[in-house]
């Protein structure tokens, strides 16, 4: 859109702050997991229809989150000058993409094939997809405090303050792996109930939810080497 | 009556029209920081713009006025040739000022009035040099030198002093606060004494792009001695208010709502850095550009880790704009310098 506003100069110095969009696009990431883990439950409880209809729309959440993603790269040319390494900024909003990604990958092979085994793999998925999401909202927090670090141009109180919350979600993703590991030990246990195709889709499930918590982790560790390196 | 020579009327008329344009670009561009941070309404900020705008132009306003009427061009050695000379150059080059701003102004490029009229007022003692009243030499070669100069030296130096007083803020308040808000609503009162300094520092500065020529002319038909006349530099300063007025404020606007990055510490830094920066060049009598210097200045911020984002391909803009600027308005004005010695007016 080219609009004469009889403006010289000044105006032309402002590029748009890719900070905004970046705290968006964590939240559209943190909006896909809310929804998978509704469609867990779902799932769980045996209605498909609803996990059918969730994952269409976290396909829209994904999407958007796309064009975000997008949009920031784009608006990133070399000419722009940021607070923090633009580098280092594309590295980590590249991990934080892959949290909507796995989201949608979960949630279409929810899609795929009833759930059917016994009741404790059906509380471990609960259990995980339950931590997965507060590890990916600790990290929405974290994504958040960007704003106040903006502010007070990275004071040292505001950097401490989130580098904690990095290892907050740190020890979460770690909480994770370890429910994550016990889910698949008591899916291979039940081999013979659940069957083989059964297993395998299982397995495929856990691995994939832990993906999530993995990348909101990898993201997390990225912001702090950006804050660090600035 | 001979204030109604023709020639000086002419020569109002576009001293008028410079002022104005001068009022609704290049003030509404410095003003418009301080809405967009908030710090300050529309109506205010237009309100501290014409007071301080008009005291800066009519009493620090007649150095660089004079830098621009006598500096560049010889005017005593052509005025002994015949005074009219003077006054027909001195509307050649701002006829050619006014014209290179308003196409610059159409299609929107960054574009100073003090380069176009330094460079008309160049190019008037050029074409003289070329038809022999005056030698090439004659040319404030050395003054040129030094306003080029400021030039680079301006937005630069804004850069460094708005570097270093938001370098200070940062690291002895913005850090230190509980609250970062809080602060910058105490920097609003600040920067409404920084809006009324940036006015000052345009008025001081810019207005000898509207009046300088006018005065040279005065001077030579002999209606000017050589202290610039008040109602001359009231003049520029109410054509300067009557741009931003009728114009400048829509541009002032579109800036205020665009510029959203520039909180208050942000912006008094810019915006003290800048007017500081002019304030010093309207003193040594060197006319520079204030747009560019504000750009400089919110550079300067930028480097400090103060903004989210810079575009910093607008220096190359602005560098490209300047190398255009001086040789096309010096071009334009020899060549209607040349065309009103043939009409011979």
């Amino acid at each position: 859109m080219i609009k004469k506003d009889y403006i010289r100069s000044v105006l032309n110095i402002f590029a748009s702050s890719p900070f905004k969009p970046l705290v968006m696009h964590a939240n559209k990431g943190g909006d896909c997991v809310r929804k998978l883990s509704e469609s867990l439950f779902a799932f769980c409880n045996g209605d498909m229809e609803k996990v059918e209809a969730l994952s269409r729309e976290i396909d829209v959440i994904e999407h958007e989150a796309d064009v975000i993603k997008q949009t920031i790269r784009s608006e990133l040319s070399s000419s722009i000058m940021l607070p923090v390494h633009s580098n280092d900024l594309l590295n980590f909003l590249k991990p934080q993409d892959s949290i909507s990604d796995d989201a949608q990958e979960v949630a279409f092979w929810l899609t795929v094939r009833k759930f059917e085994a016994p009741d404790e793999i059906r509380e471990g998925f609960r259990e995980l997809i339950s931590k997965t999401l507060e590890t990916v909202e600790m990290y929405e927090v974290l994504v958040s405090t960007l704003g106040e670090l903006l502010e007070t141009s990275f004071s040292k109180r505001d950097v401490e303050d989130t580098l904690d919350l990095v290892v907050k979600v740190e020890e979460m993703e770690h909480q994770v792996d370890m429910i994550e590991k016990n889910l698949v030990r008591q899916i291979f246990r039940n081999e013979a109930r659940i069957g083989a195709v059964g297993v395998y889709h299982l397995a495929r499930l856990v691995r994939g939810i832990g993906d999530i918590a993995d990348k909101s982790e990898h993201a997390a560790d990225r912001l702090r080497t950006m804050i660090m390196r600035r | 009556m001979i204030l109604f020579d023709p020639l000086v009327l002419l020569l109002v008329i576009a001293g008028l029209y410079m002022a104005w344009n001068i009022g609704a670009n290049d003030l509404a561009n410095a003003m418009g920081t301080s809405v967009g941070s908030g710090a300050l309404s529309i109506k205010q900020v237009i309100i501290i713009a014409a007071v301080f705008e008009f005291v800066g132009a009519v009493v620090l306003g007649s150095r660089v006025t004079s830098t621009i009427a006598k500096g560049i061009v010889p005017v005593d050695s052509i005025n002994l040739v015949d005074p009219h000379l003077v006054a027909l150059g001195m509307l050649a080059a701002i006829l050619a000022a006014g014209f290179w701003i308003t196409l610059a102004t159409f299609y929107n490029l960054p574009v100073s009035t003090t380069h176009s009229i330094v460079g008309a007022v160049l190019g008037f003692g050029l074409m003289a040099a070329y038809r022999g009243i005056i030698g090439f030499e004659d040319i404030q070669w050395g003054v040129l030198i030094k306003i080029a100069g400021s030039w680079i030296i301006s937005p630069v130096l804004g850069a460094v002093i708005a570097y270093v007083i938001f370098s200070i803020i940062r690291y002895f308040i913005l850090q230190r606060a509980g609250d970062p808000y809080n602060i910058e609503k105490k920097f609003v009162i600040l920067q409404i004494m920084t809006a009324c300094f940036i006015a000052f520092a345009h008025g001081s500065n810019d207005v000898a792009n509207a009046v300088g020529p006018l005065y040279a002319g005065l001077h030579a038909l002999d209606m000017a001695g050589v202290t610039i006349p008040l109602w001359v530099m009231v003049m520029g300063g109410l054509g300067m208010v009557i741009g931003l007025a009728t114009w400048g404020y829509r541009v002032i606007e579109t800036i205020g709502t665009r510029i959203t990055e520039l909180t208050p510490t942000r912006g008094f830094s810019a915006e003290f850095a800048t007017a500081t920066v002019v304030v010093l060049h309207s003193y040594i009598s060197l006319p520079i550009s204030t747009t560019h210097t504000l750009v400089g200045s919110v550079i300067g911020v930028g480097l400090a880790g103060g903004l989210a984002a810079v575009d910093l391909s607008i220096i190359w803009k602005i560098f490209l704009s300047w190398v255009v600027t001086v040789p096309v308005a010096a071009f334009t004005s020899a060549i209607i310098f040349a065309g009103l010695l043939g009409v011979g007016l």
